[in-house]
């Protein structure tokens, strides 16, 4: 499976045994998310990761929470790990929800687990996020440069890897499989081809034809559409 | 010598090892590389950090949860206790109710989520909270300031540098007319490559603790003081370096501290 990712509250390390620092464990307040695993409700068993995708699809708002009992933290951490904990990184993290639920129509079960279909959302957020912090920069900059009437001729330079960034993006979204899986785990999960062999099962000519294939495909978007050849 | 294969060039664009044969090649065949480098911008662009596949979990604030159900109207929600699982309550007061410490200019920011906050902004604060930390540490004390309509300030702190990262800044404990109290900090540091800031309120014997809240360096937050703590008992003010590990405890890590003083 492509970027699958266990349910945090499965996957969550016990901390108990290797008491971090050199202090005495933090008093933490009310609402502190604890070590150990949440416990189930009240008994009632809770439908599994790929019960919880179809619900979704199927738009059971049910299963709209449990989402993001699931996969909320998982989202958030990439979310932070762009941006800091802060703003930037809970509008991500809200995007990604609001975006999945209003567009969970497009998710389909039978391409990948649900959590790796929002991780590829929240890439598309934290892109979006940088072209507008690029943006406001910019500006800035733009402002300040009057400001001083500065007359070196200097201006605000386009990221042109913010810019590729949505780009690309946008063009691994229409990879079939198992193109897209390849490159993912190429790009996102740091595997060589001979892992990616390994772990999708296909054989080593193939996954090194869709590389190739894909990373033309890639070259040709950006020679078509890339920042540089319009800034 | 014949050229590499098309697949092998898309290998090497992957900065995977290859076989001598075809790093002899590269070696010396411009052609060849220039293939490579052409192939390579797509992987530049999008195997980074940022984009790769999820690591450490970070519980997000309640707010989170409160945005997606306000903005899909889905009337189901997640256990109070997932909703609640930031850790680190983030107590993001509205800027509007902020005391601004100096009469820097102040970018709007809509408390709306969703709506784009200006970040260049930014840069005004942090120099401006530049110049407050000077007088801070050239007096040796924060002055208390006259309070205002949104409370009296308490006890101040001047936060010094505890290693070689030079983070400074000053906090001031504020009793809000409810009776409320918060810590309003500033913090001059440079932002972790990793991680982030955390402020904790500590005793003199640095024992036990109590977690506040995040943050930024170059930033200036309002933080909830828990009710019941005693600020006499738990004096000291302490800025952590934390790693994006879930872990809640005190990393052990200070990069600045100081004492609350009436
Ligand atoms: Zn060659």
């Amino acid at each position: 499976m492509i970027n699958d990712l266990a349910a945090p509250h499965r996957s969550q390390a016990h901390g108990g045994a290797l008491q971090r620092g050199r202090r005495r464990r933090a008093r933490v307040s009310v609402g502190s998310v604890s070590d150990d695993a949440v416990p189930p409700l009240g008994g009632i068993p809770e439908p599994d990761d790929a019960e919880v995708g179809r619900r979704f699809a199927a738009g059971d708002e049910q299963a709209l929470a449990w989402a993001y009992e699931r996969f909320a933290g998982q989202v958030h951490g990439m979310a932070v790990r762009a941006f800091g904990p802060g703003p930037d990184a809970e509008d991500v993290t809200q995007q990604v929800f609001v975006s999945a639920w209003t567009g969970r129509t497009g998710y389909r079960p039978e391409q990948g687990p649900l959590p790796a279909w929002l991780v590829g959302i929240c890439r598309h957020k934290i892109a979006d996020t940088w072209v507008r912090r690029d943006r406001q920069r910019r500006a800035a900059e733009a402002a300040v440069t009057e400001a001083r009437s500065a007359v070196d001729s200097t201006g605000p330079q386009v990221d042109t890897a913010v810019a590729d960034r949505v780009l690309l993006l946008g063009e691994l979204q229409q990879l079939g499989q198992p193109q897209r899986g390849i490159i993912e785990l190429a790009f996102f999960e740091d595997l060589t081809h001979t892992q990616i062999a390994e772990r999708t099962g296909l054989p080593l000519g193939t996954v090194k034809s869709h590389i190739r294939r894909t990373l033309e495909r890639l070259r040709t978007r950006l020679e078509v559409d890339g920042a540089a050849l319009h800034a | 010598m014949p050229h590499c294969t098309p697949e092998q060039l898309a290998l090497a664009a992957l900065r995977e090892r290859l076989p001598d044969t075809d790093t002899t090649h590269l070696a010396v065949c411009a052609e060849c590389r220039a293939e490579v480098a052409s192939l390579q911008r797509g992987v530049d662009a999008l195997a980074v950090r940022e984009l790769a596949a999820p690591e450490a979990p970070v519980p997000p604030p309640p707010s989170v949860w409160s945005g997606i159900a306000a903005a899909t109207g889905v009337s189901a929600a997640p256990r109070p206790e997932v909703v609640a699982g930031s850790r680190r309550p983030l107590t993001a007061v509205p800027a509007d109710r902020v005391r601004p410490v100096t009469p820097a200019p102040r970018s709007e920011r809509p408390a709306a989520a969703g709506v784009v906050r200006p970040q260049w902004s930014r840069l005004l604060l942090a120099a401006a909270a530049a110049l407050v930390v000077g007088v801070g540490i050239g007096a040796g004390v924060v002055a208390l300031g006259t309070g205002d309509d949104d409370g009296l300030a308490v006890a101040a702190a001047a936060l010094d540098p505890l290693d070689d990262r030079g983070a400074t800044g000053e906090a001031r404990a504020v009793e809000r007319p409810d009776g409320s109290r918060v810590l309003e900090l500033d913090l001059s540091a440079a932002d972790p490559d990793d991680g982030f800031y955390e402020v904790w309120l500590i005793d003199e014997a640095v024992e036990d603790m109590y977690p506040l809240g995040v943050v930024r360096g170059g930033g200036e937050v309002t933080l909830e003081v828990p009710p019941g703590v005693d600020l006499t008992e738990f004096p000291v003010v302490d800025v952590s370096l934390e790693p994006l590990d879930g872990d809640p405890r005190h990393s052990g890590v200070s990069v600045a501290r100081g004492v609350l003083e009436s």
